[in-house]
């Protein structure tokens, strides 16, 4: 077993008894040692003091030369058991007389006479020693001792020493035995406090403290700790419950929350069931509105000019009250439509590059009427090389043609001022278009909701400004959605300030949306001879819309085939070739995207543009199908009239050198034609005027 | 008479020769009887204690006298040449038999040779009294008043004393001398007579 990994009982024994033992061994060995070291001492003193009386005494036989004298004298050490042989030589070294002693056995002599004193050879002391008489040397003497008194002393220390050791160690284990428990009993008492605390896990056993000394201190350490443990355990079983408590406080929480999130999720899809429901029944509405109002504007219109032609002027004021009546209500309907789309997000952006300025000059020349009716002058400040801008051009006019309508509206004999340029900033193009007017201008709490829907900055303003209250709210989530802004300066009485900034290049929201790019100049060109260039296509299930088209255009000079259904409507254009066709969408059977998409598919009509008329709002999808223009119905007779002539315009002047170009076309992907016209557009201006040209 | 110490003499000699062979003499290079003799002469005067009064000073020399035939040749001279005993040398000096005795007496020893054993008793009788260490070589010397004199025992030289004589002339000698020596009591009649 290792020593280290001794009991403390038998270490602490261990240690007493070599210490002690180690300090009996040493110092009786000392004494021991020095005794025998000394008696020795003594010996050889005894032996010299032998020698001189033994040499004195034969000294004047020698000097007489009397042998038998001398041999008597030495004769006389047969009384001393320890001396074995004595021998006394001449001066010149020879044996003169020698004695040995009975019990020794025969031996030689040392042959001359060797150094004077004493010394020890083998176990015997030997001594040599000059006799002289009267200071005279007469001769040596040499005496032997075997140091019998010596070894046989030596042998009784060892017996005497071995005994007492023994005795001694007996007695040093006696008392370590009964004096260790001194140490080793708190010790190991502590041990088993130890472990009956690490067994049980009770903490309140508490260890027995005997004395004062370290251990008792160590005792009282660990029962502090003990008593500390057993303190922190109670707090932590206290924490616990509490902790306990609390996570089912908490998880009572959590049912009542998810309960709660369960509602609010309920709530939330009862909420977007209704908005959907909203949205759908706003849909229906606007076709159910829309449909009569065609009706009424288109019918009143028709009337307006007969009437006009027959010479009944009141009734013409008359039928001009019911379709400025019409339009208003039709504008209030495409705000409110326009607005519920951008809410729900499904109003899209059909970005195009086009140069700002002629859009500018063409805005401004739309909004003659409006000017002139409050006696408003107009400044228009164009920067120099504005160049381009890519947008939703369409979007842009409305929010331009908002503001400066506005301005129009609210300001009496003053100025309206249009400031337009471009700026960096953040590394990238902007276009700032800043309406300025000198009208009644705006307060600071009407500045607050002034783009929220259906706020006017007061509502005896809409009984004297008239409006729809939504002009600006719209020209606001347009901008935003172009990544752009509008800001407003204005003090009341002091006239206002609009500014709005547009990126120069409009990234769409996502890409790949339905937008087509339309960067090609190149008209389309019928491939097609004997294209029928009077002829027009009318598409519609409606019988009022086919009636009115046909009147419209008929007298435009126009002769007009007209299709009730789209099978019919594609027979028929094959038949005809048309110049131009007009396409209603929803149409029982097959509806007028099918018929768009067999027209492009057929290599021979394909060349035929198509316009769309109708009330559904996806002009994505028409353009994406092919279709060169977008009308939503009412139709602005006036637009479409502009439509129509500039197609046979191009139509007729690319017949000639069509042929070049009929084969490289021919497999390309039908085109919009350039700086097409969207339908909503066409119906924003046609609150006020006719597009100007 | 003369025969007879004629043919001592010689067997004396044969027999100090044949000794010097077995036993050291002190003088290695000269062993004759007479070689120990004066070895002899030489240890008497360490173990034999003057009275103060024998010497005239503290430092005055040990004189020995040889009276009569000088037997040892140069050999005495030549063995105490250089000794000391406590402080003292050596004086050798022969004497002449006289009737005052006027040479010997300032001697300390006085060796009476072989040639003088007619003059025994009347050398005796001259020195009673005096500190003279008297050595005789003939036999039967210390019988007739000497202190000392020289005998053949076994062809070696031993010596007999007569503590009565050295008493008389206040000599002490040593134990360790005696206990060597045959000691021998002075004859109550005349020695001249008894021979």
């Amino acid at each position: 077993m290792n020593l280290k990994d001794l009991s403390i009982k038998r270490k602490l024994m261990l240690i007493t008894m070599l210490t002690s033992g180690l300090a009996v061994v040493l110092s009786s060995a000392g004494l021991l040692i020095y005794d025998l070291i000394s008696f020795r001492q003594s010996l050889s003193q005894d032996l010299m003091t032998q020698a001189e009386i033994i040499g004195y005494n034969s000294a004047a036989a020698m000097a007489f030369k009397d042998e038998s004298a001398a041999t008597v004298t030495l004769s006389a050490l047969q009384a001393k058991d320890d001396i074995v042989s004595a021998v006394l030589y001449t001066r010149d070294g020879k044996i003169f007389a020698q004695y040995v002693h009975t019990k020794a056995s025969a031996r030689t002599f040392p042959a001359p006479p060797q150094e004077r004193g004493y010394r020890f050879e083998g176990s015997y002391l030997e001594v040599f020693r000059d006799v002289t008489l009267n200071g005279e040397p007469v001769g040596t003497l040499f005496l032997q001792s075997d140091m019998r008194q010596w070894n046989s002393r030596a042998k009784r220390y060892a017996t005497i020493f071995l005994s007492f050791v023994m005795i001694s160690g007996f007695f040093a284990l006696l008392v370590s035995s009964k004096l260790q428990k001194l140490i080793s009993g708190p010790i190991l008492h502590l041990e088993d406090t130890m472990r009956m605390v690490s067994a049980t896990k009770s903490y309140e056993v508490r260890a027995t403290k005997f004395y004062g000394d370290e251990i008792g201190r160590l005792i009282d350490g660990f029962n502090t700790m003990l008593a500390e443990i057993q303190h922190r355990d109670g707090a932590l079983h206290h924490a616990n419950d509490e902790l306990q408590t609390r996570t089912l406080e908490l998880e009572g929480e959590i049912v009542h929350r998810k309960e709660m999130s369960k509602e609010l999720l309920n709530a939330k899809h009862a909420a977007e069931d209704a908005n959907r429901a909203k949205s759908a029944f706003l849909a229906n509405m606007s076709h159910e509105l829309r449909t009569p109002l065609n009706a009424i504007i288109g019918y009143s219109e028709m009337l307006e000019e007969e009437t006009h032609e027959l010479g009944k002027v009141e009734s013409v004021k008359d039928l001009q009250k019911i379709q400025k009546a019409g339009k208003h209500l039709l504008a209030l309907i495409n705000d409110v439509l326009d607005l519920s789309k951008i809410e729900a997000g499904r109003m899209g952006l059909h970005l195009e590059t086009f140069e700002i300025s002629p859009m500018i000059e063409e805005m401004v020349a739309t909004l003659h009427p409006a000017l002139s009716k409050n006696s408003n002058t107009i400044q228009v400040h164009l920067a120099e090389e504005l160049g381009v801008m890519r947008a939703d051009i369409t979007k842009v006019r409305q929010i331009l043609f908002n503001l400066l309508s506005n301005a129009c509206k609210f300001t009496d004999h003053g100025t309206i001022s249009v400031d337009v340029n471009r700026s960096k900033d953040q590394g990238e193009d902007w276009i700032r278009f800043q309406v300025t007017d000198s009208g009644i201008g705006i307060n600071a709490k009407q500045k607050a909701n002034l783009f929220q829907e259906f706020t006017q900055a007061d509502v005896s303003i809409a009984r004297k400004y008239g409006g729809t209250g939504l002009g600006l709210a719209i020209s606001y989530r347009y901008a935003r959605l172009m990544k752009g802004r509008i800001a407003v300066e204005s003090e009341p009485g002091q006239g206002s300030v609009f500014t709005v900034l547009l990126p120069a290049k409009v990234t769409p929201e996502i890409t790949g949306t339905t937008q087509a790019e339309k960067t090609s100049d190149v008209l389309v060109a019928s491939s097609e001879m004997k294209s029928n260039l009077d002829t027009i296509l009318v598409i519609d299930d409606d019988s009022v819309v086919r009636d009115l088209m046909s009147r419209f255009l008929t007298k435009l000079g126009f002769h007009v085939v007209a299709a009730a259904s789209g099978e019919e409507g594609l027979r028929l254009a094959k038949q005809v070739n048309p110049l131009v066709v007009t396409l209603d969408v929803i149409m029982p059977d097959c509806d007028g995207w099918a018929v768009l998409n067999q027209l492009k598919a057929d290599p021979e009509l394909a060349e035929i543009p198509v316009i769309m008329v109708t009330v559904v709002d996806n002009e994505s999808m028409g353009f994406e199908l092919g279709a060169s223009s977008y009308l939503i119905k009412p139709v602005d007779r006036d637009r479409l009239a502009v439509l129509i002539e500039k197609h046979r315009l191009t139509r007729s002047s690319t017949v000639v050198d069509a042929k070049a170009f009929a084969a490289s076309l021919r497999n390309a992907s039908p085109k919009k034609e350039n700086g097409r016209e969207k339908g909503k557009a066409t119906r924003n201006d046609g609150k006020t005027a006719a597009p100007v040209k | 008479m003369r025969k007879v110490g004629l043919l001592i003499v010689i067997t004396c000699l044969l027999s100090a020769m044949a000794m010097g062979s077995h036993a050291a003499g002190v003088d290695s290079s000269d062993s004759s009887e007479y070689l120990i003799k004066a070895g002899f002469i030489y240890n008497f005067a360490k173990l034999v204690e003057w009275p103060t009064t024998a010497f005239p000073q503290p430092d005055s020399p040990i004189v020995i006298g040889i009276l009569g035939t000088d037997p040892f040749g140069g050999t005495l001279d030549r063995i105490v040449a250089d000794k000391k005993i406590d402080g003292r040398g050596f004086a050798v000096k022969r004497v002449k038999w006289s009737k005052d005795f006027k040479d010997v007496k300032d001697c300390n020893i006085l060796f009476v040779s072989l040639s003088e054993k007619e003059h025994i008793d009347s050398v005796v009788e001259a020195m009673k009294g005096l500190p003279i260490l008297t050595i005789g070589d003939a036999p039967g010397f210390a019988k007739r008043g000497g202190i000392i004199n020289f005998t053949l025992e076994d062809n070696k030289v031993r010596f007999e004393v007569n503590v009565e004589a050295a008493k008389h002339a206040d000599l002490t000698i040593s134990s360790r001398l005696l206990t060597l020596a045959t000691i021998v009591q002075q004859a109550a009649a005349d020695g001249r007579k008894s021979e």
